[in-house]
């Protein structure tokens, strides 16, 4: 009977599932074998790892965030700091302290410091914003993104203001970028199932019957932004070894918009939601893009105009929200299909056990 | 001794009184009805016990504690859980989850445990139903079903008093009926204390107990609900005195 109670064994499917799909797609990338299908597929699970990050706090807590990606800017310099060879950063980056110029550490440990660096960042604007509640929260958040974004497009000596940060080591394997990918899902469903992810949900539903039960609302969603942020923040830092150049607009309004869409899309408060919302239009967005480029059918080349993609992605969004206005997953996580009795189980028993439940 | 007294108790909303003077006492294991027509200030009265809306004035003690104004989770932590109007269920969150929130948050993980352990297997003897969909999102239950959840969260604390506003709002009334079956079940079984504000007498008359009569802000009758009856008393209070 305990062990029928406890969450965690009722709901680690929805994990495992995600995994097994993501792995899935990383054997894909393998057996296609192409450099520009396995960025691509590197490129998806970034955005994974984003989106992923971006759903800890607002998916629990319902306040729509337009500052996250300031922690992944966050991650990505702190990632450049660490792991550039030294010699690039005397040049590029001459205002960092001596230690952290003449330090260079493996890219993993740069990623795990940078996910520490967000998040204590985090806790320190969490602190204030927490306080605030719908609209005023997110714009608050918003004014967050924008001081990251004019702090690193201005200090020179430290960020290289708005000229790109080159020499950052590149990554070319898919596999660290799948196990950050995991990683997040699962940090994502622990901390969803955990006493502080139930309060916050709770309160999210009904704020004043959680307030009733004694939940501490500013408190449980500073702990969501913070895990978020350290989630975004290594996110960040993997971006950057992705592509081994960053610069402060790389993380601006373009990706904010794009990670919450896809949150919205695959269904906000659902961590299920999260990951197929960036596998479902990062595959659209991949598909267009290989038709604007032309795909060659026995002789001739048939081609779509070019900035189809933009507006047929928007036309698939809206068609979306028009008919599951909750996004794909709505408040819904994937589960083993045998381990979920709300569909066949019960509702073939509904009527005689309302009956038992209440006439005697 | 009684388990929660109140004098010369008045409430106002800016310039209007909701509440006057109004003096009550309630002893362990009573079930109370508070009736009345609309506007009689039930539910404000309701809402002051639980710490909700302090009062503007008079005192209230619980348990022999000054609870007067009060923050409402103080006043809980005491035994007095409230349910208010409207079925606030965590929609999202499963029936078991919500029952888990119920149990309080602000207590150490350590005891809220334990108190989730204890708690679940009452709360899902009262309300079988309730066990059988343990994994349903509250969001997707029927009226009925989401009633019988916001009074089992309330029960999750182990509480002395439960008051509760309007519980047959909205539902049929042999949804109703069962909704109280189980809360009278209950009040014998643990010597529960019950505070139940209803708009109409008739169903006081019919589960028994106590019941009191407010109109304009003040308790114009106070006794047995049975022997209330449909005096002539309780058809001037709601149908007024010919003054309109």
């Amino acid at each position: 009977m305990a062990k029928r109670t406890s969450i965690a064994g009722r709901t680690i499917a929805t994990p495992l599932i995600l995994s097994a799909l993501l792995l899935a797609f990383a054997l894909l990338a393998v057996m296609v074998g192409s450099k520009p299908f396995n960025q691509t597929i590197i490129d998806i699970f970034l955005r994974v790892i984003l989106v992923v990050g971006l759903y800890v706090f607002v998916g629990n807590s319902g306040v729509i965030s337009f500052g996250h990606i300031g922690f992944t800017c966050l991650g990505a310099y702190a990632a450049a700091w660490l792991t550039m060879p030294p010699m690039m950063k005397q040049t590029l980056l001459p205002g960092l302290p001596d230690w952290l110029i003449a330090l260079q550490l493996p890219y993993w440990a740069g990623a795990i410091l940078a996910a520490l660096w967000a998040a204590l960042w985090a806790g320190i604007f969490g602190k204030v914003l927490m306080r605030l509640s719908g609209i005023a929260a997110s714009i608050a958040t918003f004014a967050m993104l924008a001081m990251i974004n004019t702090i690193y497009s201005n200090w020179e000596d430290v960020t290289g203001a708005t000229s790109s940060v080159v020499g950052i080591p590149i990554l070319r394997s898919i596999w660290p970028f799948l196990i950050a990918a995991i990683l997040a899902v699962f940090i994502a469903w622990g901390h969803a199932i955990s006493r502080t992810g139930l309060a916050l949900r709770a309160a999210r539903d009904e704020p004043t019957a959680a307030s009733a039960s004694g939940i501490d609302l500013p408190r449980e969603r500073l702990i969501a932004f913070i895990v978020s942020g350290a989630i975004m923040g290594m996110g960040g830092a993997l971006f950057a070894h992705s592509i081994g150049v960053v610069t402060p607009d790389t993380f601006y309004l373009g990706l904010t918009f794009i990670t919450l869409s896809m949150l919205v899309v695959g269904g906000m408060g659902s961590l299920s939601g999260a990951v197929l919302g960036v596998l479902i239009l990062s595959s659209l967005i991949q598909a267009l893009r290989w038709l604007e480029a032309g795909v060659s059918i026995g002789t001739s080349t048939f081609a779509i105009p070019n900035g189809v993609q933009e507006i047929a992605l928007g036309i698939v969004m809206v068609a979306i929200l028009a008919f599951r206005s909750a996004g794909i997953m709505g408040n819904r996580e994937l589960g083993w299909p045998k381990a979920r009795p709300v569909a066949p189980a019960t509702t073939g028993q509904q009527q005689p056990e309302l009956n038992k439940g209440v006439s005697k | 001794m009684s388990l929660l007294a109140l004098s010369d108790v008045t409430i106002r909303y800016g310039r209007l009184t909701a509440v006057r003077n109004v003096a009550l006492t309630l002893a362990e294991g009573e079930v109370l009805f508070i009736t009345g027509p609309n506007g009689a200030g039930k539910s404000s009265l309701l809402r002051a016990i639980a710490g909700v809306t302090p009062p503007a004035g008079g005192r209230i003690d619980f348990a022999d504690h000054d609870i007067t104004g009060r923050a409402p989770e103080d006043i809980a932590r005491l035994g007095l859980s409230m349910v208010p109007e409207g079925r606030d269920v965590f929609a999202s969150l499963t029936i078991e989850e919500n029952l888990m929130v119920g149990a309080g948050m602000h207590v150490k993980e350590s005891n809220w445990r334990a108190r989730v352990t204890n708690a679940l297997e009452e709360v899902y003897e009262t309300f079988p139903i309730l066990r059988d969909r343990r994994h349903a999102q509250a969001g997707l239950l029927s009226g009925g079903q989401q009633q019988m959840l916001v009074i089992g969260r309330a029960l999750m604390t182990n509480p002395r008093l439960v008051a509760i506003d309007e519980p047959s709002l909205g539902l049929a009334p042999n949804i109703t009926d069962q909704v109280y079956e189980r809360l009278i079940a209950l009040q014998g079984q643990r010597k529960l204390t019950l505070l139940i504000v209803e708009q109409s007498s008739t169903r006081a008359m019919m589960v028994g107990g106590r019941m009191i009569l407010m109109r304009g802000g003040e308790v114009l009758i106070d006794g047995d609900a049975r022997a209330m009856g449909q005096s002539e008393a309780m058809q001037a209070a709601y149908f007024g005195y010919g003054e309109h």
